[in-house]
C-alpha cells in the first residue's frame, strides 16, 4: 500500500473513531453506563493514533518528493533542504489543517489519559464530547474540502518549491507554536462547557485547566513573538508588527486569554466572576477559530493569508454554533453562575483586576473592530477602505499605556482591602522614583509625549515589581533566618505562581521599552555605493569592502561585505545578501543585523548593478533587542508559574 | 462622594484618551518618504502597506512621493493625490470623516461601556461593612505577620 492510501485511509478511520467517541459517550450518558463512556475515552486514543499515521504519511510524501500529491508539489521541490521539507507540512492551508487536527487529537488523548480514573465523574464525559466534536469538525474538513492527499493527474518533474520568505528558522516554529496556543484553548473551553452542562460551576474547572490555559497562553505568546521576529529578519522593512489582519487575529485571543488568566485567579480565590470567566473562555476559543477563519476565508487582504480556500463558510458555521451554544449555556446557567460574594473595598486587587480586564477587552475590541471595519464600511457605504498600522497605533497606544499603568498599580494594592496607610506606604517609593525618572528623561532631551509617558510608566512598573520582590525576600529573611541568596530563589519557587506573574509583567515592560525606543527614535538612510565608498547613519559609518557570489543549497547568493565603524571604532563586518531561489519568481533580500542592547543596525541590499555597485537601505532601531529579551522573560515567567508542585511523600 | 469620584475618574480617563486620539505624532515631524509611505498601501499589492512592500509598483510610488516632497507638497497633499487617483483604499488610515468616524470612536465607547459595566459589577457585589472593618483592622498588623499570612495563603494556592 502506498503512503497516499495510508494517509487517506488513516484520516477516514480517525474520523470514524472521533464519531465513535461521541456515540459511546452519548449512549453512556443516556444509559448511565460507565463502560460506554470508557469506550468513548479509548476511541479518542484511536482517533489520535490514526491521525498521527496520516500525518506521518504526509511527512513521508514530502521526504520522498512525491510530486503527484498536489500539496507536496505546491510547497516543496527537490532542491529544498531536508529541514524545510519537513516544515513544509504546515506551510500551506491543507497541511496546516491536518497539523491542527493532529495536535488537537494529541491534546485530547493527553486529557483522556490523565482523566482515565475520573470517567465516573459527571463532568468528564462532556469534556470528551466537546473534544471529539472539535476533532470531528477538523477531520470532516480534511475528508471533504481540504484533502492534503489530493493527487494531480500527472507527475511533475519537480515541485514548485517553498516560498523563499518561509525558508527561515522563525517560520519553522512560528506557525506550530501559534497553532499549539490556539488548539490548547480547546481544553479549558471543553471543561467550561462540561461545567455548565452539569451545573458544577464552582472554581474546579478553572483549577483543573489552569496549566492548560497557561501553557496555551505561553505558546500563543511564543507564536506571536516568533511571527514578529520572522517579520523583522525576513521581510526587510525594519519593523516587527504591522497590525496586519492575520497578525491581529492571533493578538485578539491573546488579549482575551490574558484577561481570563487574571480573573480566573479571582474566581479561584473568591469564587466570584463566574459568569465573566465563562464568557472570557468562550470568547477566547471563538476568537481562536475566528483567527483561523480570517486566514482561510480570504475575506480580508493580508500578506499572511492563504487566500480564498472554500473553508470560510465551514469555519463561520462552526463559530456560529459555538457562539449560540455558549450564549445558551451561559444564559441557562446564569442563576447558578451569579456570584454571592461581596467585596470588602472598592480599592482592592480584585477591582484593579476587573479594570485591567476592561482595558484588555477594550484593546481586543478595538483591534477586532479595526480589523473588520473594512468589511463593515463596504457593507454600509459600499466603499472599500483599508485600516492599517497608523490607525491601530493611534487608537491602541493610549489603551496600552493605561493598561501598563494598571500593571504597576495592581501589585501595590492588596487583596480584599487596601488601607490608606498601606497605599501611601506602597506608592511612595515608586511614585518618587518615577518623578525622578521623568525629570531625568526631560533633562536628557526626551520630550515627545508618548516616549516620556512610556518610559516613565516603565520606571513606575519596574519599581513596583522590584519592591514586591524585595519585600518578599526581606520577609523570608526575617521569618526563616535566611540569607538573601537562599531567600530570593526560595521565594520564587515557593510562590512561583505569584512571582511568575510578576516576571511576566517585567517582561512586558521590557518589551514596552523596546517598542518605544525602536518606534520613536528609529532612523533610516539609503545610499548607493561603489567599493571603498562609505555612508553614514547616526553614530555609524558603513564601508563597502567587497562583493562575492556563490551557490548554496537551493539558491544563488550575492553578498556584499561591509565594515562597520561606530564613533570611529571598527566594530566588525556584516554581509547583507540578495538571493535567487530556484523556482522563485523574484529575488529576495536577506537582512543583515548587528544587534546590541543599545540598538540594532539593520541593513538590506535591495539593489546590485552589473558593476557591483550596491544600494543599501539602513535602519538604526534603538533598544529593539529589548523586545526579544522581554519576550523571553515573559515566557520564563509563564513557565515558572506552572512548574508543578513536588508530590508529598507518603509517610 | 464615591459616586462623584467615579464619575470624575471616567471623565478624566475619557479626556486623556481623547487627547491622545487627537494627538498625532506624525504631524509634528519633518517630512520624509518613510513617513508618507507608512500611510499608504502599495497599489500593486492590495493590502500590503507601502513601508513593507518591496515590489516594483512600490518603488514607483516611492519615487512619486520623493518627487512631490521635492516639489514642496505637504504629507496631506501627497496623500490627497493618491486618494484621488486610487480611492480611500490606498490609505492605511481611514480619513476622519463620515462613517469612518465610527472606527475612531467605537473603541473608546467600548472602553466606556466596559468601565460602566465594571463599576456596576463592583456596586452589585457591594461592600460588606463587617469585613471592611476587619480589613481596616488588618492594616494594624505588623508587616511580618501580614507577610506570614500572605505566605501561608500562597502556599495554600500552590497546594490546591
Amino acid at each position: 500500500m502506498d503512503m497516499v492510501t495510508v494517509g487517506e485511509i488513516s484520516k477516514f478511520i480517525a474520523f470514524v473513531f472521533s464519531g465513535l467517541t461521541i456515540f459511546f459517550v452519548l449512549v453512556g450518558l443516556m444509559r448511565n453506563d460507565v463502560r460506554f463512556i470508557e469506550s468513548g475515552r479509548r476511541s479518542i486514543h484511536g482517533a489520535t493514533l490514526f491521525i498521527t499515521l496520516s500525518s506521518i504519511a504526509l511527512f513521508y510524501l514530502f521526504l520522498t518528493n512525491n510530486y503527484q500529491v498536489e500539496y507536496v508539489a505546491a510547497y516543496s521541490d527537490r532542491a529544498l533542504p531536508l529541514f524545510y521539507k519537513l516544515t513544509s507540512f504546515w506551510a500551506g492551508q491543507k497541511g496546516s489543517l491536518l497539523f491542527w487536527s493532529w495536535v488537537l487529537s494529541l491534546f485530547s488523548s493527553i486529557v483522556a489519559f490523565r482523566t482515565r480514573k475520573e470517567v465516573p465523574n459527571r463532568n468528564i464525559p462532556y469534556v470528551y464530547l466537546v473534544l471529539a466534536g472539535c476533532i470531528i469538525f477538523f477531520n470532516f474538513l480534511l475528508l471533504t474540502v481540504s484533502n492534503p492527499f489530493d493527487l494531480l493527474e500527472f507527475i511533475p518533474a519537480d515541485g514548485q518549491g517553498l516560498n523563499p520568505m518561509l525558508q527561515n528558522p522563525g517560520m519553522i516554529w512560528h506557525p506550530p507554536t501559534l497553532f499549539l496556543g490556539y488548539i490548547g484553548f480547546t481544553i479549558p473551553f471543553a471543561y467550561a462547557v462540561a461545567a455548565m452542562t452539569t451545573g458544577k460551576l464552582d472554581a474546579t474547572w478553572v483549577k483543573q485547566t489552569r496549566v492548560w490555559t497557561v501553557i496555551s497562553w505561553i505558546f500563543l505568546t511564543i507564536g506571536i513573538i516568533l511571527g514578529g521576529q520572522w517579520a523583522y529578519v525576513e521581510l526587510g522593512w525594519g519593523g516587527y508588527w504591522a497590525w496586519d489582519p492575520v497578525e491581529n487575529a492571533s493578538f485578539i485571543p491573546w488579549l482575551v486569554a490574558t484577561a481570563y488568566l487574571h480573573t480566573a485567579i479571582i474566581q479561584e480565590r473568591r469564587n466570584i466572576m463566574k459568569v465573566w470567566n465563562m464568557v472570557l473562555i468562550f470568547l477566547t476559543f471563538v476568537l481562536c477559530i475566528f483567527g483561523t477563519y480570517l486566514v482561510r476565508s480570504g475575506i480580508l487582504q493580508s500578506v499572511h493569508d492563504f487566500g480564498p480556500t472554500g473553508l470560510g463558510g465551514y469555519f463561520l458555521a462552526f463559530m456560529i454554533i459555538i457562539s449560540l451554544g455558549g450564549i445558551y449555556l451561559i444564559t441557562a446557567s446564569y442563576s447558578e453562575l451569579k456570584t454571592e460574594s461581596t467585596l470588602e473595598s472598592y480599592i482592592s486587587r480584585e477591582s484593579t483586576f476587573l479594570f485591567n480586564n476592561v482595558v484588555l477587552l477594550a484593546l481586543a475590541f478595538s483591534t477586532l473592530f479595526g480589523t473588520t471595519f473594512p468589511i463593515m464600511s463596504e457593507i454600509v457605504t459600499g466603499k472599500k477602505i483599508t485600516v492599517g498600522q497608523p490607525f491601530f497605533n493611534q487608537v491602541n497606544t493610549p489603551l496600552f499605556l493605561f493598561l501598563f499603568l494598571l500593571t504597576g498599580i495592581c501589585p501595590l494594592i492588596g487583596w480584599r482591602k487596601a488601607s490608606a496607610e498601606n497605599l501611601k506606604k506602597n506608592f511612595l517609593v515608586p511614585v518618587v522614583l518615577t518623578v525622578i525618572g521623568l525629570v531625568t528623561l526631560l533633562a536628557l532631551g526626551i520630550t515627545e509625549v508618548y516616549p516620556v509617558i512610556s518610559f516613565s510608566l516603565s520606571i513606575f512598573v519596574i519599581t513596583t515589581i522590584v519592591s514586591e520582590f524585595k519585600r518578599g525576600t526581606q520577609a523570608r529573611m526575617k521569618l526563616n533566618k535566611e540569607t538573601v541568596i537562599t531567600a530570593f530563589p526560595r521565594l520564587l519557587f515557593h510562590m512561583r505562581r505569584r512571582y511568575g506573574g510578576y516576571i511576566v509583567h517585567l517582561g512586558m515592560i521590557i518589551i514596552l521599552i523596546g517598542i518605544t525606543g525602536s518606534s520613536a527614535y528609529k532612523i533610516e538612510e539609503k545610499a548607493t555605493l561603489e567599493k571603498g565608498e562609505t555612508m553614514s547613519i547616526g553614530d555609524y559609518v558603513i564601508r563597502y569592502d567587497s562583493f562575492s557570489s556563490y551557490k548554496k543549497w537551493n539558491r544563488d547568493v550575492y553578498a556584499a561585505t561591509l565594515t562597520i565603524f561606530k564613533n570611529g571604532v571598527n566594530v566588525g563586518t556584516i554581509s547583507p545578501e540578495r538571493r535567487y531561489y530556484i523556482n522563485a519568481k523574484q529575488p529576495t533580500t536577506e537582512v543583515s543585523i548587528r544587534s546590541t542592547l543599545i540598538e540594532d543596525l539593520y541593513i538590506i541590499m535591495p539593489g546590485i548593478t552589473e558593476y557591483e555597485e550596491i544600494t543599501l537601505s539602513v535602519t538604526v532601531n534603538p533598544l529593539l533587542a529589548w523586545i526579544w529579551v522581554g519576550s523571553t522573560i515573559m515566557v520564563l515567567g509563564g513557565l515558572l508559574a506552572i512548574i508543578p508542585k513536588r508530590k508529598k511523600r507518603l509517610v | 462622594m464615591i459616586k462623584i469620584m467615579k464619575n470624575n475618574s471616567i471623565t478624566v480617563v475619557m479626556i486623556i484618551a481623547a487627547l491622545f486620539l487627537l494627538y498625532s505624532p506624525l504631524d509634528a515631524n519633518a517630512l520624509n518618504v518613510s513617513e508618507v509611505e507608512a500611510s499608504l498601501i502599495c497599489y500593486a499589492c492590495p493590502g500590503e502597506p507601502l513601508n513593507i512592500d518591496r515590489c516594483g509598483g512600490g518603488d514607483q510610488m516611492r519615487a512619486i512621493i520623493k518627487r512631490m516632497i521635492g516639489e514642496g507638497k505637504t504629507k496631506q497633499e501627497i496623500l490627497d493625490v493618491f486618494e484621488k487617483q486610487y480611492g480611500e483604499t490606498i490609505l492605511t488610515i481611514p480619513p476622519k470623516r463620515g462613517f469612518n468616524l465610527v472606527a475612531y470612536v467605537a473603541p473608546f465607547i467600548g472602553l466606556l461601556i466596559g468601565a460602566v459595566v465594571a463599576f456596576l459589577l463592583l456596586k452589585k457585589w457591594g461592600i460588606t461593612p463587617q469585613t471592611a472593618g476587619a480589613g481596616a483592622g488588618s492594616a494594624a498588623l505588623s508587616n511580618n505577620i501580614q507577610k506570614k499570612i500572605n505566605d501561608e495563603l500562597s502556599k495554600l494556592d500552590e497546594e490546591e
